[in-house]
């Protein structure tokens, strides 16, 4: 039985009806037309589908969309409305990005980290991305982008 | 110069196949798959899958209207199993519903009436009873049993290698339009557009012509792709064409991960014979294939197991035999490496078994026994421009070989529970297709009269930078910016026959098409030159946007297309390439199979925790021969990222299937891929630049052989094992945390190497 469903979306309202087993992935993909996030796993467990969600790094596949209303949602598309963000053009001047797949969680789960500890350090970015695979990178350079941004580390 | 997707792939743009708009009168697919390895179908109940609400049909065999055959190499794989099924996750059928959800569910409720007949999952036990795919194959050089006789040391055992799942994080996806006069269209994430068009023909039973395939990009590929997108796409097709309506197939990942094979697991019998220098003097081994059900590649993977059994060593006397056995797995496939890695981790075992037996650092015996110049491989081809020292001396004075090995020593003396371990792993890959005919490619050059580039080639972009190269050679060998080069999708109606991107050789075979097609047409401009501003066609140069000629002349490339098109001068140039001097005589299995070897040294080192049996890897040094890197940072990110992958299959990656044949490993939260806490914590490269004329602009192929550096990680973590415990121990990869835990603490019930002196 479909719901009313209100969801705040990189600063905009969605307002529609909603399957209760529907996962905020699929209204994000398939509603919104929002594809930056990615279907990788459907188990929480590739990251491919982070999602920041009141600011927190969030599996866009294991939350449902009922879940996800009052909340204030960001994907990808939310990052470069104006200009790059800082990360986006660390992680392409790094060399960050092999296939792409990953990319946009990978990007969501460092900024997450960013906005709430600048000094960072390279352990914390291990924390941070864990839970986001890549199969192409080998993540040296992933963490090598990071790191660049980190105002508390001598790396970069 | 960066990936040129890069910029789109952060921001989220990147169309994959599933963000692809699809109409909404599409049709959605899930194929049913066989619960069972092995058996004779009686019965498929759908009646209750054909009454969930939008489902718009149910197909199996007998709904294809041309041959019921996928087999590339060998005709031994139906699209549909019809009266056998013969491994778990085998398609029996094909639910069509309007929406996927629909089609997920019905594929749920089909029950299949199957008589179980005996599964084997064990490739010896396959041999044993003569289910060999193809034919044996025996590669020889010298004469191993002299080569035995004067040996004063002789080493024999087994090794064991797994399988290795490819885990591109973008699943196996696909979908197909109909099109004017009977034909289809299909988009697939594929890495062999050309193998997708052709079977979809012989499948549909339909002209080539009629079959269009394009590949926009793959979210990774290693090789699970470029065989096996092939199904999924036909079975798209053969819905789009039945019921004139667009169809996709997205396979979930547990689908994925049960219905499509992997890297191949090897056993492997072998004997190594040294001198009283420790030179090697004979080795023999034999390689048993888990080929899985059917054929797929496996009897290329076997082949490229045999060129590289020898890896990086100078061996004059050899005998290696392998046969592909079948078993009731899926049809194992194209992994990263191609079946060479199984080959030196079976070498690397023997030269480990030797050094251990006789109390001496495994890393002297491979540096004796370095290729060199003027050596043989058991396959024929001479020894050129070897770089296997070279990349071993950087290693030695830049890594500082001797010293670390000293202090892993020294600490382990010290330290009851954590354990180091250290080894050095030097490989030599070769470059080409093996199957000689290949080895070709093609490129497709358009100028617009704007001055504008655009370049199709056969190289399909799965994150490995090739439509970064290309456009690097299209800007240089025209002279214009990279921005104003465009590479176009790949599709089968731009470049015909292709060959998949595959085997290290992609940017290679495409670049060097396109190189000519640009020269080509570069001279076409330089006639027109002459004809209107006099002078010689090589006094006429381009660079940076312009041409400059005799007199000061200079024009802008822009304005020069223009003028070209209204003086009639075609703007387009097609070109095919095909590298010369390659042959391989299968009869008697020698030959020059690759146009050149790529060599580097890894030093790997370790800390394992040996109460535990958890470990790190501590820090990675490579010395790696890139030649002259076309786009340096592509090349790196293909080191380090193919490091790290050979680092998962050696380590954390363990593929399980149970004696039913169902895998065990059927999820990211049973199948360990490397995250960032398992990946190394410092990985260090310098890269040679050598030169060869065959790589393209002498930038060599990157692709698969840093993966081979990961084999390094078992040896280590054997190493810092050995620390403490110093009974039998098998050859047996992946040295999870798991077995080593076992190896440190239980008895290993497995057969104890053997190893014999002979009497001097």
């Amino acid at each position: 039985m479909p719901n009313p469903c209100r969801l705040m979306v990189n600063g905009e309202i969605w307002e529609g009806l909603v399957d209760p087993f529907e996962t905020l992935l699929e209204v994000l993909r398939e509603r919104l037309d929002l594809t930056g996030a990615k279907q990788g796993c459907s188990q929480g467990e590739c990251g491919a589908c982070t999602v920041l969600v009141d600011g927190n790094p969030v599996m866009a596949c294991l939350m449902l969309a009922l879940e996800a209303q009052n909340t204030q949602i960001e994907t990808i598309e939310s990052l470069a409305t104006q200009e790059l963000h800082p990360l986006q053009i660390a992680f392409v001047e790094k060399g960050a990005v092999q296939c792409g797949f990953c990319t946009p969680g990978m990007v969501l789960s460092a900024k997450a980290l960013i906005d709430k500890n600048p000094h960072f350090q390279e352990q914390d970015v291990r924390a941070a991305l864990a839970g986001n695979h890549c199969r192409c990178t080998g993540y040296t350079k992933i963490i090598d982008a990071v790191m660049s941004l980190s105002t508390g580390a001598k790396h970069g | 110069m960066t990936h040129w997707d890069a910029l789109s792939h952060v921001c989220g743009k990147t169309p994959y196949l599933d963000d692809l708009p699809f109409p909404a009168n599409g049709l959605h697919v899930v194929p049913f798959d066989s619960p069972v390895a092995h058996g004779h179908v009686r019965a498929l109940d759908i009646g209750a899958a054909l009454a969930v609400p939008g489902v718009v049909a149910i197909l199996t065999a007998r709904d294809i209207p041309g041959e019921n055959q996928i087999g590339g190499i060998i005709p031994d794989e139906p699209l549909l199993a019809d009266h056998t099924v013969e491994f778990r996750g085998q398609p029996l059928a094909l639910v069509v519903a309007e929406s996927n959800a629909a089609a997920t569910k019905a594929a749920g409720l089909i029950q299949a009436e199957i008589e179980a007949l005996p599964v084997c999952t064990d490739p010896r036990e396959a041999a044993a009873r003569g289910d060999i795919i193809g034919r044996v194959r025996t590669f020889e050089m010298g004469d191993v049993s002299a080569g035995f006789a004067s040996a004063k040391h002789v080493f024999s055992g087994r090794a064991e290698v797994g399988g290795q799942e490819h885990l591109y994080l973008e699943t196996q996806a696909t979908m197909a339009f109909p099109t004017m006069h009977d034909g289809v269209r299909i988009i697939s994430s594929t890495q062999g557009p050309t193998a997708v068009q052709r079977t979809t023909a012989r499948v549909l039973g339909l002209p080539m012509h009629a079959i269009e395939v394009e590949v926009t990009r793959l979210g990774g590929g290693f090789g699970g792709k470029e065989d096996q997108a092939t199904p999924w796409a036909v079975m798209v097709a053969l819905v789009a064409h039945r019921f004139k309506r667009p169809a996709k197939l997205v396979l979930d990942r547990l689908r994925d991960l049960r219905m499509t094979g992997k890297r191949h697991p090897y056993q492997a019998d072998y004997q190594i014979g040294l001198d009283a220098d420790l030179n090697i003097v004979a080795y023999q081994a034999t390689f048993f294939q888990n080929a899985g059900a059917h054929a797929d590649l496996s009897p290329a993977v076997l082949e490229r197991t045999l060129f590289h059994c020898t890896n990086a060593y100078r061996v004059p006397n050899v005998k290696a035999v392998a046969m592909s056995c079948k078993t009731h797995v899926p049809p194992n496939t194209a992994f990263r490496g191609f079946g060479g890695p199984q080959g030196m981790f079976v070498m690397e075992s023997a030269l480990c078994h030797a050094a251990e037996s006789l109390g001496i650092p495994t890393w002297q015996l491979q540096k004796k026994n370095l290729l060199r110049d003027g050596d043989v491989f058991a396959y024929g081809q001479t020894v050129s421009e070897s770089q296997a020292q070279t990349c071993w001396d950087r290693l030695e004075s830049d890594f500082q070989l001797a010293k670390r090995w000293q202090q892993v020593e020294q600490h382990n003396q010290t330290s009851n529970r954590y354990k180091r371990g250290l080894a050095v792993m030097p490989i030599c890959f070769g470059i080409s297709f093996t199957k000689t005919h290949m080895n070709q490619g093609s490129a497709l050059l358009h100028v617009y009269t704007d001055g504008s580039v655009l370049v199709s080639t056969g190289a399909v972009e799965m994150g490995q930078g090739v439509v970064s190269k290309l456009r690097a050679v299209a800007a240089s060998a025209l002279g214009v910016p990279a921005e104003r080069v465009k590479i176009e999708y790949t599709n089968t109606t731009r470049n015909a026959n292709t060959s998949p991107s595959a085997a290290s050789a992609t940017a290679d075979l495409n670049g060097k098409a396109l190189d000519l097609a640009c020269q080509r047409l570069i001279d076409r401009f330089r006639v027109l030159l002459v004809q209107d501003h006099g002078g010689k066609p090589q006094d006429y140069h381009f660079h940076e946007g312009k041409v400059t000629g005799p007199n000061g002349f200079e024009m802008t490339f822009d304005a020069l297309a223009l003028h070209a098109h209204f003086q009639r001068v075609s703007l387009s140039e097609q070109a095919f390439y095909s590298p010369h001097g390659l042959h391989f005589d299968l009869e008697k299995e020698k030959g020059h199979p690759f146009a050149y070897h790529v060599y580097g040294a890894a030093l790997v080192e370790t800390t394992l925790d040996s109460m535990l049996g958890t470990y790190s890897l501590d820090r990675v040094s490579v010395v790696h021969d890139l030649g002259r890197s076309l786009v340096p940072i592509v090349d790196q990110g293909q080191l380090e990222g193919g490091l790290v992958q050979g680092l998962g299959w050696m380590t954390c990656e363990e593929v399980a299937y149970d004696e039913s044949g169902r895998l065990r490993s059927h999820a990211l939260s049973t199948y360990k891929v490397p995250d960032l806490y398992a990946a190394p914590k410092e990985i260090e490269l310098i890269c040679l630049e050598s030169n060869h004329s065959y790589a393209i602009r002498g930038s060599k192929a990157v692709g698969e052989p840093p993966l081979m550096y990961g084999i390094g990680g078992y040896f280590a973590l054997r190493h810092a094992i050995r620390a403490q415990q110093k009974g039998p121990l098998a050859f047996h990869a992946p040295m999870t945390p798991e077995r080593a835990l076992l190896a440190l603490h239980t008895p290993v019930r497995e057969p104890a190497p053997q190893s014999v002196t002979n009497a001097p």
